[in-house]
């Protein structure tokens, strides 16, 4: 365990007088970094990562800036404008976005990203003018404290009514003052039933086939650091899935090169793509890509091939993603109308239809989604329910120092040493 | 033997002569066409599949209402910006590169090799170096100094050009090299200034090479990829090689072929009216050029 | 009618040609040279806490070697995990550059000294893979690689046997392949132009000599092709080494990781930009030796011409 003290020197380095000199956002973020402290704790303290961590047992109200103030009232979208998101591929309806663009007479322009960290490295160089992000919850606090979003002006957002009264006071964002839940989902592991001759769920530790050559040939798991690191804690009955322990990421490096050696996976997050189309028969998935993937099998393939496994009580990982408004964008207003677009209940259900991403609507019945038609009966197991928000382990930010520590196992790992 | 050969020999002389050599010239001539030919034919399969064919259509270029390359608006941004890109860095590169390559073919001493060394250096460096450094420009640098490298279609404009730069300076002085001093210091003995002798008859003259520059720097660009992605500031600067990046390995419908189509029967088209305008400026002379000049082997 | 002409043109002012020479010069320095030295600044630098995004650092004299430890001390040895990317580069390169060679050669000797009627028309098929993009060809094999794609169907003639292979999974041989595939046109073109320049009259005074065709090649047009073999090697495998695409399309998995595809997930991830910036300059360090025969062998070729 080398690096980590490598990274410490680093961030020791990092004096006021260079942030300073860098200027720009980088010199908001040392701007950050004295108001926090008074001037005094620079970033010479170990404890230097500014941003405060939420979680479920340290809900956070974020703070709003001055200069990054809310939009008003009453306003009507930027007429003529060109609405420019950033989310993941297929991950939000054509046809949601084309409804939403004849009715209110605004162009949608879709960015796609890889990853959400890619993302962020994208948008905080500045310049992309992207007005709506759709992060996952742990990003709020570095998006915030890097003034890289706005605050949700919150008149324009009626349809919060419609959703899990959880979501409109979470602890990753009290007063919901930046954030709007999007979808709710689990991480668990998807397979097909003609590729795989075990029954996955039944095995006393599911996680193990991953591990498992026997099991199946074709194997995947979830390019994203945290989510893929974390099911390897999870295997191991260590529901700590944010440990700061060296001993716990030494583990994952050993468990996470045990699996390069046995079974060679990829690491991709086009599973929904993937599993119908053949390419894989086993993989950590998403939930909802695993719904998706029925639309994608290939014509005249069952769809009860495909089945997806998360543990029972509710004790894996169990997410939800947001949307959130950025303060780079040029239409603040018609990002609003947005946001409570999808809000609404027909509509998030029509993109429901076409993500596979269950969302938080209260008008969904979770124990009912197979006999409603949302879910095929084999893939009951998709189903997302709100108690398991509290049974579920959460991906939480970490301190940067130990966030270096992950990274550097999971840049090894994807190395293909 | 060639005076009594019929035209059946004739045809069938080069397999004569070369069993061997001509196999695998017609298997290579397969193997590196037919993959992309099928590509295309799916363009036009009715179905949703890329891999099963279920009959003839049109709806992926312009039937489907919602996924056609006439109606989804993210596929006619990226052709557009693809086209785009192609023209603005042609524009720029061509005069550019053809200033460049005059300077340096008279130019004598040590200033002028170094400068001769960047054009190579920008020739045979592996693009991804120049894309990462440019990308760095664009993100670390913008709010703290004034530099015009933003992602976008600036900073895309910026990298492509400076990749490019040096097809037209080979080029252009290869030929420069072929036609030699004569015509010019000919102009010069009848009374014409240096300046007007360089646009009179040196850059008539040259016109071939400068064509085929453009046509070779045109159909690069719209090919391109790793700098158009690093330095791509979003959807509406997303072009086509990106855009195929981006969801060949996810779900692409073959509407995706449909428009990698449009921009391989551009590139084609770029290429055939170059080459006939090329024809045109070159059909008095035995040798212009050559080959050689497209790989930079002046 | 022409312009009037002054009667005996001056000969061109010593400032002439510089000044032509200058935009362009400058262009290169500004966009090619400086950004860099930008990447050193970045590799020597350091990294904001919040967002983890770098910092460059430009005086030499502060620069701080942390990053470039990292990576270095990660090149070999125990904690070597970059080892084994940098020897599959080099292993993947090698291979596919020799069968390039393997496959352009001939190729570009049919073009340039058999085929004669319809050269013109082979020149035009030769070239053509070079005009159409890298990613639609990719593409092609996307497609035709996948599980039920065309070539597993005539591998099981059509569903006949049950050997199914699954050519996207993370196949080094299919990445090498798609390598070659890929980078073929660039080294046919100036193969040919190096075959085409050997003068027949060579190649016909070995023949008067009594060697047989397999002789006269190997005694007089492979030592004269043979600059042009180094040039179109050296111009295929540069572009190669950076490559990141080819092995993320058709295997996306890390087994199959190259020096670009490091670079490629550094560059995007916050934190890891000094990293990426080390690989950038020791890419450019290993290409230094290619590019400077390239450059060697082109000067040679203008100094013999003029």
């Amino acid at each position: 365990m080398k690096q980590p003290g490598a990274w410490r020197a680093v961030e020791r380095d990092i004096s006021r007088r260079t942030f300073l000199k860098a200027g720009g956002g980088v010199a908001a973020a040392a701007g950050l970094l004295s108001a926090c402290g008074g001037g005094t704790a620079g970033p010479g303290s170990p404890n230097a990562s500014a941003v405060q961590i939420a979680s479920p047992t340290n809900p956070v109200r974020w703070p709003i800036h001055d200069d990054v103030p809310m939009i008003a009232s009453g306003l009507k979208p930027e007429a003529g404008s060109t609405l420019k998101i950033y989310n993941y591929a297929d991950y939000l309806s054509p046809r949601v976005i084309k409804n939403f663009e004849r009715d209110y007479s605004v162009n949608v322009e879709l960015a796609t990203f890889n990853d959400t960290e890619e993302a962020i490295g994208k948008i905080a160089s500045g310049g992309l003018g992207y007005d709506i992000y759709f992060p996952s919850y742990d990003q709020i606090g570095k998006l915030v404290a890097a003034k890289l979003v706005q605050p949700l002006n919150q008149d324009y957002l009626a349809n919060i009514s419609s959703v899990w009264p959880q979501f409109t006071d979470p602890w990753y964002d009290l007063g919901w003052q930046y954030s709007v839940p999007y979808t709710t989902y689990t991480t668990g592991v998807g397979w097909r039933t003609d590729q795989v001759n075990t029954d996955v769920a039944s095995l006393p530790n599911p996680y193990d086939a991953l591990w498992d050559p026997s099991v199946a040939d074709k194997i995947a798991i979830i390019d994203d650091w945290h989510v893929a690191m974390a099911m390897v804690l999870l295997r191991e009955g260590n529901y700590d899935i944010n440990s700061e322990s060296s001993e716990d990421i030494a583990l994952i490096r050993t468990r996470l090169l045990e699996l390069a050696a046995a079974t060679d996976p990829k690491v991709t997050i086009t599973m929904y793509n993937d599993l119908p189309a053949g390419q894989l028969g086993l993989c950590q998935m998403w939930s909802g890509d695993v719904v998706n993937a029925v639309y994608y099998l290939p014509k005249g393939q069952r769809p009860d091939i495909l089945r997806y496994w998360f543990p029972e009580d509710g004790r894996g990982m169990v997410d939800n993603d947001l949307m959130m408004i950025l303060a780079g964008g040029q239409n603040p207003v018609a990002a609003h109308y947005f946001l409570n677009y999808l809000l609404d209940e027909q509509v998030s259900l029509a993109n429901f239809g076409f993500t596979g991403y269950q969302p938080p609507q209260n008008v969904i019945n979770p124990t009912r989604l197979v006999e409603d038609g949302y879910l095929p009966e084999n893939l009951r197991t998709a189903t997302v329910l709100p108690e398991w928000f509290d049974s579920g382990t959460r991906l939480l930010g970490m301190p940067i120092e130990v966030e270096q520590q992950w990274l550097n196992v999971w840049q090894e790992f994807k190395a293909g040493a | 033997m060639s005076a009594m050969t019929t035209n059946r020999v004739r045809r069938f002389a080069g397999f004569r002569r070369a069993p061997v050599l001509t196999t695998v010239t017609a298997v290579y001539l397969l193997w590196s066409l037919v993959p992309v030919l099928i590509a295309v034919a799916f363009s036009f399969n009715d179905g949703r599949s890329r891999t099963q064919w279920q009959g003839f259509s049109l709806r992926w270029y312009v039937g489907d209402p919602l996924r056609s390359v006439l109606h989804d608006d993210a596929l006619q941004t990226a052709l557009l910006h693809t086209f785009r890109l192609g023209l603005i860095v042609t524009l720029i590169t061509v005069p550019l590169g053809t200033l460049l390559a005059l300077g340096l073919d008279r130019w004598r001493g040590r200033l002028p090799a170094g400068a001769n060394f960047l054009v190579l250096l920008s020739f045979v460096l592996p693009e991804v170096l120049l894309a990462v450094s440019l990308l760095f420009v664009a993100t670390t640098l913008t709010s703290t100094f004034v530099t015009p490298v933003r992602l976008g279609t600036v900073g895309q404009v910026i990298g492509l050009v400076t990749f490019q730069l040096s097809y037209p300076v080979i080029i252009v002085r290869a030929r420069l090299l072929t036609i030699g001093r004569h015509y010019e210091e000919a102009a010069v003995d009848l009374g014409a200034s240096p300046l007007t002798a360089i646009r009179r008859v040196l850059l008539p003259m040259t016109a071939p090479a400068i064509i085929a520059s453009a046509v070779l720097v045109f159909a690069d660009v719209i090919d391109n990829f790793v700098l158009v992605r690093y330095l791509s500031g979003g959807a509406s600067t997303e072009p086509v090689s990106v855009k195929i990046y981006n969801t060949a390995r996810a779900a692409p419908t073959p509407a995706l072929n449909a428009v990698a189509t449009l921009v391989l029967v551009a590139s084609l088209l770029a290429v055939t009216l170059g080459y006939l305008a090329w024809r045109r400026f070159t059909r008095d002379e035995a040798s212009a050029g050559g080959l050689g000049a497209f790989t930079g082997e002046a | 009618m022409p312009d009037r002409l002054p009667r005996g043109g001056s000969p061109a002012p010593r400032w002439l040609w510089p000044a032509l020479a200058a935009p362009g010069t400058a262009w290169l320095l500004v966009f090619l040279v400086a950004p860099m030295y930008l990447v050193a600044a970045i590799l020597f630098g350091t990294i904001d806490p919040i967002l983890r995004r770098p910092i460059p650092v430009w005086n030499p004299a502060d620069w701080d070697p942390t990053q470039f430890q990292y990576v270095w001390s990660r090149l070999s040895g125990a904690d070597g995990f970059f080892g084994p990317a940098l020897l599959r580069t080099a292993l993947y390169v090698g291979t596919a550059s020799v069968l390039c060679l393997l496959i352009a050669y001939p190729v570009a000797y049919y073009a340039a000294r058999i085929a004669d009627r319809r050269r013109g028309m082979l020149l035009a098929a030769l070239i053509a893979p070079f005009w159409i993009s890298y990613m639609m060809r990719m593409l092609a094999w996307v497609n035709l690689l996948q599980n039920d794609g065309l070539v597993n169907q005539l591998i099981t003639l059509g569903g006949l046997f049950d050997t199914e292979i699954d050519w996207l999974g993370g196949r080094a041989t299919t990445v090498v392949l798609g390598l070659t595939y890929g980078y073929v046109p660039y080294m046919i073109l100036p193969l040919y132009a190096g075959l085409d320049r050997i003068p027949a009259s060579m190649i016909e005074a070995g023949r008067d000599l009594g060697a047989n065709r397999f002789q006269t090649w190997r005694r007089v047009t492979w030592p004269m092709s043979r600059p042009a073999v180094v040039t179109a090697v050296i111009l295929t495998c540069l572009p190669m080494l950076g490559d990141y695409f080819t092995s993320d399309l058709l295997s996306g998995n890390p087994r199959t990781s190259m020096v670009g595809n490091l670079i490629n997930s550094a560059v995007l991830t916050p934190g890891q930009t000094g990293q990426a910036a080390a690989f950038v300059l020791l890419l450019l360090l290993v290409s230094i030796v290619p590019m400077g025969l390239y450059i060697r062998v082109t000067r040679d070729g203008e100094a013999t011409r003029t």
